[in-house]
């Protein structure tokens, strides 16, 4: 079934607008997300079509409140559950 | 591994809806191309995101009017597609149109 | 877990927090993170597309050579496509008097970010990844780029492993420029399409 990201074409998303002089990341949190997805995929813990495949399958009202970031940090901690490499309780520090 | 089309090909995209992780978006379903060239061969994504074994498939850019995608527009969108999105534009197809 | 600070600030300690359990599993090393960050950063940002442009726009031969196979050709100047997760394909697309390139990826938010660094946050929003495809002229327009109507646009949408980048035209009154002062006529906005350079 058609996922929440395959938005080519559809109507209605509010504008995004430019940020001058954007930094690369807009915290460390951010870029730690970043750094960390790719150690993981290199280590071979999850491949990228996996990534991408775990971002789509998010809820599409979380999906379209999510930053950018955020959706990318859902799919690492969707993955490393799924793969049994955290769990669950682990992950949300309970 | 021989590729099934070459530049200059009409293909036309697969209508599938699929439940599983593809990289064929839905604007650009059932729609009539032409493979501008092969971009190279690479594993089919709709397999790898679930961990099935996926061999090397060519991928080839391929271009479509946007009156073709979206019934308006002058202007042209080329897609990246894995070969077993796209099929031969038949001439019996390309006749009714 | 209490949420103080707002949705950020919640997330960094979340982040902190998983990172810290997958050191502790030995999967990734924190050190070893701001190391590759750092790298990265400093090898991949916008600049290293404009000296891409300002040399095509000199040299012929680079010009063809960069269209033909522009991994092959990056070296020349001392850029990759590497250093990422895997190396991926760079496809350089040429605006020319009658078509105009602009580059989008629908699906996600495939980007050449070995070469350039990370993608503006407005090229992985919902509004341009749906619009573009759709309407890129009024979505130019929005950038401030008005192209003739005589200007055919062409859309590129990153679906599969190739990434793509704008090659400008060069600007008219640019004769006798050097290299450097070439490439500082080129924004990272020319190199995804939204603008004339």
């Amino acid at each position: 079934m058609s996922r929440i990201n395959d938005v080519g074409g559809m109507e209605g998303f509010p504008l995004a607008g430019q940020e001058l002089n954007e930094p690369p990341f807009h915290a460390d949190w951010e870029a730690h997300v970043f750094a960390m997805n790719a150690a993981l995929i290199r280590r071979g813990c999850y491949n990228l079509d996996e990534f991408r495949d775990a971002i789509e399958r998010m809820p599409p009202q979380e999906y379209l409140a999510a930053s950018y970031y955020e959706r990318w940090f859902h799919a690492i901690t969707a993955l490393l559950v799924d793969k049994g490499v955290l769990t669950a309780q682990e992950v949300s520090g309970d | 591994m021989t590729e099934r089309f070459r530049p200059g090909d009409r293909v036309l995209t697969s209508r599938a809806d699929p439940v599983h992780h593809t990289r064929l978006p839905r604007y650009a379903r059932g729609a009539a191309g032409t493979v501008v060239e092969l971009e190279g061969r690479y594993p089919l994504p709709d397999d790898r995101s679930r961990g099935l074994p996926a061999e090397l498939q060519p991928v080839y850019a391929v271009r479509f009017p946007a009156a073709e995608l979206f019934g308006a527009g002058d202007h042209q969108v080329t897609l990246a597609l894995w070969e077993s999105y796209l099929r031969p534009l038949s001439e019996e197809v390309a006749r009714d149109e | 877990m209490s949420d103080h600070g707002g949705p950020a600030h919640g997330l960094a300690a979340r982040v902190r927090h998983v990172e810290a359990l997958l050191e502790r599993r030995g999967l990734v090393d924190a050190t070893e993170l701001d190391r590759a960050l750092a790298a990265f950063l400093a090898r991949a940002s916008p600049a290293n597309g404009a000296r891409v442009v300002a040399r095509a726009w000199l040299d012929d031969g680079f010009r063809a050579r960069l269209l033909a196979d522009a991994n092959a050709a990056l070296p020349e100047l001392g850029l990759s496509m590497g250093g990422g997760i895997q190396e991926q394909r760079l496809k350089v697309v040429a605006n020319t008097e009658t078509t105009h390139n602009v580059v989008v990826c629908t699906l996600c938010s495939c980007y050449p970010i070995a070469l350039l660094g990370p993608s503006p946050t407005w090229y992985k929003s919902e509004s341009y990844r749906s619009r573009v495809v759709r309407d890129p002229r009024g979505v130019l327009q929005e950038f401030g780029c008005t192209l003739s109507p005589d200007i055919e646009i062409s859309v590129w949408d990153a679906t599969a492993e190739s990434r793509y980048m704008v090659l400008p035209r060069r600007p008219a009154g640019t004769l006798g420029h050097s290299e450097a002062e070439l490439a500082a006529l080129v924004t990272r906005n020319g190199l995804i399409g939204v603008a004339d350079v």
